[in-house]
This record gives structure tokens, C-alpha cells and sequence, in this order.
């Protein structure tokens, strides 16, 4: 009697650990970090306290989703001129091995000549991505190119550096202005 | 070259911003939920949505970090859920779901109809991504922008909490790994949004080249034009529901499954019901039913009818005080056991049938499932003798019992013309009570016999006619032209019975050990620890003719949405089971009934036949159950013949 009663026991063991394992915990989502700009000079997200940041990740290269989404955030920004001093777009570029801060100086500039384009290490920039659990993907390509699968929300950060909302990609122009006018009016 | 990127497409970038389709770059975005609809709408109401299954159920975690069922977030509204992850980048998958989603959104604040019936719903199949906190930053988007309508952002706990939900929603993720083989760096899925209704059936499936807003918004529009043309159907269907809502296990094992069970037991105090006038009931019985067939010697009176209630529930009838006839024809669990295959009676001994239903039994000329006895006054003194049942030694026992026990003083005589207990007047009282329990008047029947043609569903209608063509059950669970008992009295072989008696078992048995913790476990461990079946050749046992092994009776389907599980053995737990079980032909052995064939049915076939079952539902089930509520719970006392074995003792 004793044989079958311990199979069922391991049996449940290695269901509760499974269970147990499946559900890790995660850390919380962003935070600070410290990048190069596209004037070669270091970037930390804390020196923008005080602005609403708008945070979007991509690559120069990228021939559809990052200058849509870009040129949708210069569109949030002329709408919402008068209030621009309040307010900073952000590009964390995912390709740093192209993207260095000469190409990202041309890039950024052409959408908005306020925004920042951002680049570093390899390592660097894993690390944000991580932290804002953006996942990104090399394709190889003939010849060496390649070209790079990204997510592509776009990443809000109130005045005080805290992640406050995240707009799923695909959001309109003018939804993005309703929720980027709410959080300023309702930090005064 | 960075800049000839930039100049072509932010044209089309800004394209997308003003909606506009005709400047879209067909290479770029394709799917039309991004642009105008390129074809004209039907009108509203001008065209039928049937439902396409039900909406599963299942466990998810709320932004807040809690626990929900998928049904309590549903909120009774209709409900358009789409399956996302917020790192998705296909811009025809998940962005296309929300930029819809926002454009209904939008609609809403225009709407004050829409905001209030319709809700979103994205749930992510991402849960090491999506955590709560993520869902509650997307949340925060409708925090100053737009409070009408709701948008909720869903997630789960785990992987093998969102595996079962994915099942059964058909939704297929393919987890992609890249060139250095990491996994979990994105997924590919097929795009389907599902529209809901309060009712949790689908109403409509989306997927990329449907899924636009203003169809969408259409279909809603037309469900709730049709609903409210048809809002006498909504009230009687609901009505319908309501007529059997006293029927439900007392602790209740609904959503078992799920981790978040919690326990649902109902206070014994509040089981409470209203006594009923049976006989009145018994000598009209509701609509679909003929009258019933009375033996002419046990005509039926109040006080018979009265006695026999008493008896049904009197735990003294049992060898050891404990087992009453209702602990395995529970009133509040269709008359039988929801929740066991195979009763099991006294000191937990095992039976090894299914308890049958006593509703209706009154018009069955073949009692037990081999049909071995002709009456119910005979019946009944099956289970009180049977050992594994109410386990009673003998005849005189019980007789001599119950002469002893103050509260029937008078009763026998007062309801027998004098006469007292007797093996005779036990078993008419008795059978009084049962045969008083008739059960009809279901949407069926006002369908059917009172020509109330909003009285079932499209989809019952559908079954109905597959019920009686196609599928050939009426066959056996027939249907008259002025009422319906839906059996034929006759015994059939459908290859149940053969496939126990010779062990055929799947491999691995899935058993829930606890509230969402369901493990395989092998046959060979189950078979060491289980006690062996019984052995069980149905009707053969009675008539002893060979060509009579496994043959069972054939049960009446009324009220069958209540007397699960089903087959002689219980070895089936939902209509839906029963319903591929026949779909396949039964189980095939050399004496298998001719009218079982495999028939070929479609899933909306199988779903329509359901259907048509769950409205054979009679008006009356919450009339009889309150009453048998009603009815006194005989429990041994002081004074009674066995209280503390004669013995002096006080008991304190």
C-alpha cells in the first residue's frame, strides 16, 4: 500500500512546484536609467523631472512602425505647442550598432527638433528595454543586413519620473493629446 | 538613406494618423479596421446573429491584482474580448484590436446605449509580461481621457491558468524563438475578437479582414434592436432560468475548476420552501404530460401523498438511522445525485448505478435501470432492503420500526382507511409521493403544444428538428402529438454497459485534487487504491436471454439540464458528452441497438441539440423542490425504537 500512495505524493509535489515555478514573481515596470544622447553626451531620464515624457523605443532603419510612430508623437507635440516646455519625447534606439548619436542627431531632428534620441551599449540598452519589458528581435538578412522586430508602445512618464501609463501601439493622434492633456492638467 | 525611409513613410504615417484608406499604403497596413469599411452595412436589425457557442469561463487577474472569473468581469453586458500582449508589434494583430477598440471606444461617448450595454475586454495571453501593474498602466489611459464606456485591461496568474482559457476560446499561440533559440520573444497568433452577450453565448467572431468598428457596432446595434422587438423572449427565457434556481447542490461545486473557488455551501437553515398541493398538481399535470396512470388500487389522496413525503425524507428508514430515499434523490439536484456517478448509500457503500431521477416516474411501466420491477409500490422496497443502500435486514424490520416511532402514530391509518403499516400501504404511500412528482410545462412545451412560438431558441428549434431527423433520438425518447414523455419504455443496448464490463478505460484519468489543481493520474494507480467495479450486465441479469446483456432503460429527457450525470453509470457528466457519445455511434459490441450509428453531427448541430435539451426544463421544478423543502427531515429522537439501542443512558 505504501508504493502507490507515494507516487500520488510526488506526483502532487511536482504539480504545486510547477504551479509555484509558472507564476514567478516580476519586478515592477520602469524606472531610471542612464543612456548617450544624440550629442554624445550622457542621459539619465531623472534630469527630466518636471516633464511629462513621452518614451518610445525603435531603430533608424526601421522602415514602418518607428517613423509612423515617431511622426504620430511630432503630431501629439505641434497639437499641444503651447504647452511644449511641459512636455519631452524620448527614442531609445534598440540598434546601437547602427545607431550611433550622429545617425539618431538626423533622425530625431527631422520629426521633432526638441525630441531626444537615445543610444548606448548593447548591454545598456537590453537593460531598458528589460525594464520597460519591450521585447526586440534580430532578423537576419542576406548580405548582413538586418532588420529588427520591436514592440512599440509608447511609454508615458509623469513629472515626478513615474511610468503612469503605457498607449498600446495602434492608438490615434488624438487619443494619445487626450491622455498626455490629462495628465498635464491634472499635475497642475 | 535614413532620410529617403523617413520621407516615404511618413507619409504614410501620417496617413494612418487622419484615417484616411484611400492614402494608406496597402503594403504597410492592410487590414480595414484601420480605414473606412469598404462596403456598404446591412441594415440594423435586418439580419439574424445566432449564437455560435457558449463563452467559456475561466480565471483572470484584474489590474488590481485580484481574482475574477471571466463571467463576474463579463458584468452581465455584452462584452467584445480580445486575446493581446502588450509587447505584440504586428501591426495587423494586436495594434489593429486596439485602434478598433478605440474607435468603439469613441462611439461610446456619443452613445450612452453603447457605453452602458457594450464592454471591452483585453486580455493578455503574456502573463510574465503582462503583470497586473502593466494591465493597470494601460488602464490608466482612459483615467482622464474618456470616462464613457468601459475598456478593461485583463491578465492571469500563470501559464496554466490561462492554458484551459486559450482551449477553449480556440485560440492558438505559437511562442516564436529566435535565431539563438531564446524563446519568449514574441508570439504568433490568429487574430479573433469575440463579440458576447449577456447570456455568454457568441454572437460573433472577428478576425483581421472582419474586424472593424462600424461592423461591429452594427452587430451590437442589432442584437439589441432584436432583443428589445423580443423583450417578452428575454423576460420568459429569464423566467425559464428562474423556474430552476432552487435547483443546486446545497454546496455547490460550481467553477470547481478554477482556483478561485470558493466554497458555496447554503445553510442548512435557509433551505427553506413552500409546502405545494401535490395532488392537485398529480391530477393535472403541467402542459406536455398526459394524465398519469394511477393503479386502481392505490388511488391517489392528500393524505397518502403526505405520508409518503414524510417517509421520502425520514432517515429512520435506514438500518442505522442515517440514510434517507432523498440522499440519493436529492429534490434540489434534479431528484437524483449531481454530483456522484454512482450513488453511494449507507456507511458509504458503494451503488452500482446512477441514481435515476424521480421526476416523472409516475408514467414509467419499468423501474431501475434494468426494468426489473413494474410499480412503484413495489419499487420502493428495492433501496430500503438493498445492503449497499438503506441496508434495512428485512421487511418486518422496517414495518416493526416504524410502528414504534411516535410521529407516524394514526398517520397509516388515517390516509388507508384504517389500515396501518403494512409492506403494502408503506410502499403505496410512498409511491403516492413520487408518482405526485410530475414535471413539464417547459419552453418545449409552450413551444410545442401552446404554439408560443417565442417560447425556445432558434438554435432549440434547429435542434429539435435534428432531435427528430437527423439524429433519430426521438426513436427511443419519443414525442406525441398531445404530450411528450420522451422515452419508449424499452431497454437498449448503446454499448455503455459493454465498454465497463469489459474495463475499457482511457489510459490516464484527469482528477481535480483541488480548486484549480487538476492532475492525470494513471488507470494502474487508480485501479490499486478503487475499489473494483461491479459487475453489471443489465437487463440479461432480469430475463437471463444473452441477447439482453447491456441493455439499459431508456430515461425520459425532462428536466435532463438538471439530472446530470447521465447513462445508467453516470459515466457521463454534461448533455454535451451524451451528445458526442451518440454523435460516434455509441460504443460498438456484437449486441449494440441498431437505431446507434455514427450521424455525423456538426458542432452547431451538437450545440443546437444542448439547446433543445435545456428547454425541456418544466415551470413546476422550483414548486416541487420548495415543497420537498418543506416536507419534516425524519431524524432520529428521543423515544424513538433505536435511540442509544434501548439503552438507558442519557444523552446529553
Amino acid at each position: 500500500m505504501m508504493r502507490p500512495d507515494k507516487k500520488l505524493w510526488l506526483v502532487l509535489l511536482f504539480t504545486t512546484l510547477s504551479v509555484t515555478m509558472a507564476s514567478a514573481a516580476t519586478e515592477e515596470i520602469g524606472g531610471d536609467f542612464t543612456l548617450t544622447d544624440h550629442n554624445n553626451a550622457t542621459f539619465r531620464l531623472s534630469q527630466l523631472q518636471g516633464k511629462l515624457v513621452l518614451l518610445s523605443f525603435g531603430y533608424t532603419y526601421c522602415p514602418d512602425i518607428c517613423p509612423t510612430e515617431l511622426a504620430k508623437l511630432a503630431l501629439v507635440f505641434d497639437t499641444l505647442k503651447e504647452q511644449s516646455d511641459r512636455l519631452q519625447g524620448v527614442f531609445i534606439s534598440l540598434d546601437p550598432g547602427r545607431d550611433t548619436p550622429a545617425v539618431l542627431s538626423d533622425y530625431v531632428g527631422y520629426f521633432n527638433s526638441g525630441f531626444v534620441g537615445l543610444t548606448g551599449s548593447e548591454s545598456a540598452v537590453d537593460r531598458v528595454a528589460r525594464q520597460y519589458r519591450v521585447k526586440y528581435r534580430r532578423h537576419e538578412k542576406a548580405g548582413g543586413d538586418y532588420s529588427i522586430d520591436h514592440s512599440a508602445n509608447l511609454y508615458l512618464i509623469d513629472q515626478m519620473g513615474v511610468l503612469t501609463a503605457v498607449i498600446p501601439y495602434g492608438m490615434p493622434v488624438e487619443h494619445i493629446v487626450d491622455v498626455v492633456r490629462g495628465q498635464l492638467s491634472s499635475n497642475g | 538613406m535614413v532620410l529617403r525611409f523617413i520621407h516615404s513613410f511618413l507619409f504614410a504615417a501620417l496617413a494612418v494618423t487622419s484615417v484616411d484608406a484611400d492614402t494608406i499604403d496597402a503594403s504597410i497596413i492592410s487590414a480595414p479596421g484601420y480605414g473606412e469599411l469598404g462596403y456598404q452595412l446591412p441594415e440594423i436589425g435586418s439580419y439574424e446573429l445566432p449564437s455560435l457557442g457558449e463563452a467559456s469561463n475561466g480565471e483572470v487577474l484584474i489590474a488590481e491584482g485580484e481574482r475574477r472569473t471571466l463571467y463576474e468581469i463579463f458584468d452581465d453586458k455584452y462584452v467584445l474580448l480580445a486575446f493581446i500582449y502588450s509587447t505584440c508589434s504586428d501591426v495587423n494583430g494586436c495594434p489593429l484590436t486596439s485602434h478598433v477598440f478605440y474607435k468603439i471606444k469613441s462611439a461610446m461617448k456619443r452613445d450612452n446605449t453603447l457605453a452602458n450595454r457594450l464592454k471591452l475586454i483585453s486580455l493578455s495571453f503574456d502573463p510574465e509580461v503582462d503583470t497586473p501593474s502593466v494591465m493597470e498602466l494601460y488602464g490608466n489611459n482612459f483615467r482622464y481621457a474618456g470616462n464613457a464606456g468601459e475598456w478593461q485591461f485583463v491578465t492571469t496568474a500563470s501559464h496554466q491558468s490561462l492554458e484551459p482559457i486559450l482551449k477553449s476560446y480556440n485560440q492558438v499561440i505559437l511562442r516564436e524563438t529566435d535565431s539563438s533559440g531564446r524563446t519568449n520573444v514574441g508570439y504568433s497568433h490568429v487574430l479573433r475578437v469575440f463579440l458576447i452577450d449577456p447570456q455568454k453565448n457568441i454572437r460573433n467572431i472577428y478576425s483581421v479582414d472582419f474586424l472593424h468598428h462600424d461592423l461591429i457596432i452594427n452587430d451590437v446595434k442589432t442584437i439589441l434592436q432584436q432583443e428589445q422587438k423580443s423583450g417578452e423572449f428575454i423576460k420568459t427565457a429569464t423566467v425559464a432560468q428562474q423556474t430552476s434556481q432552487l435547483s443546486k447542490p446545497g454546496d455547490s461545486k460550481l467553477g470547481y475548476e478554477l482556483s478561485s473557488y470558493v466554497t458555496d455551501s447554503q445553510d442548512l437553515e435557509l433551505r427553506k420552501g413552500e409546502k405545494a398541493d401535490l395532488l392537485a398538481i398529480a391530477n393535472n399535470p403541467p402542459l406536455g404530460l398526459p394524465a398519469i396512470p394511477v393503479p386502481a388500487d392505490n388511488p391517489l389522496s392528500r393524505g397518502k401523498i403526505d405520508l409518503g413525503r414524510k417517509l421520502f425524507y425520514d432517515r429512520r428508514l435506514s438500518l442505522n438511522d442515517t440514510f434517507s430515499c432523498a440522499m440519493c434523490h436529492v429534490p434540489e439536484q434534479g431528484f437524483t445525485s449531481n454530483e456522484l456517478a454512482m450513488a453511494v448509500g449507507i456507511e458509504g457503500r458503494s451503488v452500482r448505478r446512477n441514481s435515476p431521477t424521480v421526476y416523472n416516474s409516475a408514467y414509467s411501466n419499468l423501474l431501475f435501470h434494468d426494468g426489473r420491477e413494474e410499480n412503484l409500490e413495489q419499487q420502493a422496497w428495492g433501496p430500503l432492503l438493498a445492503n449497499n443502500e438503506m441496508a434495512n435486514p428485512s421487511i418486518g424490520y422496517v414495518l416493526n420500526k416504524i410502528r414504534q416511532i411516535d410521529d407516524y402514530h394514526g398517520l397509516f391509518e388515517a390516509a388507508f382507511d384504517g389500515r396501518g403499516v403494512s409492506m403494502e400501504t408503506l410502499g403505496m404511500a410512498l409511491a403516492s409521493y413520487q408518482r405526485a412528482l410530475v414535471s413539464a410545462d417547459s419552453p418545449f412545451d409552450r413551444w410545442r403544444y401552446a404554439g408560443d412560438k417565442t417560447a425556445i431558441t432558434d438554435s432549440a428549434k434547429r435542434g429539435f428538428e435534428i432531435f427528430t431527423g437527423k439524429a433519430g433520438c426521438v426513436a427511443c425518447h419519443s414525442i406525441g402529438e398531445q404530450s411528450a414523455l420522451f422515452m419508449d419504455d424499452q431497454l437498449h443496448n448503446t454499448g455503455i454497459g459493454y465498454r465497463e464490463s469489459m474495463g475499457i478505460y482511457p489510459d490516464k484519468q484527469q482528477v481535480t485534487v483541488a480548486p484549480g489543481v487538476t492532475i492525470d493520474i494513471d488507470r494502474a494507480i487508480i485501479d490499486q487504491v478503487g475499489e473494483k467495479p461491479a459487475t453489471d450486465v443489465g437487463r440479461y441479469e432480469v430475463t437471463q436471454n444473452p441477447h439482453d446483456r447491456w441493455k439499459y432503460k431508456t430515461p425520459s429527457l425532462r428536466n435532463v439540464a438538471l439530472t446530470a450525470p447521465y447513462m445508467h453509470n453516470g459515466s457521463l457528466s454534461t448533455l454535451h458528452e451524451v451528445v458526442d457519445f451518440y454523435d460516434q455511434g455509441g460504443v460498438p459490441n456484437e449486441l449494440l441497438d441498431p437505431l446507434i450509428r455514427p450521424l455525423g453531427l456538426s458542432p452547431q448541430e451538437k450545440m443546437d441539440l444542448v439547446e433543445f435539451m435545456e428547454s425541456l426544463t418544466g415551470s413546476n421544478v422550483d414548486t416541487l423542490v420548495a415543497d420537498a423543502f418543506a416536507a419534516p427531515v425524519g431524524d432520529v429522537g428521543k423515544g424513538d425504537p433505536s435511540w442509544v439501542h434501548g439503552s438507558e443512558v442519557e444523552v446529553r
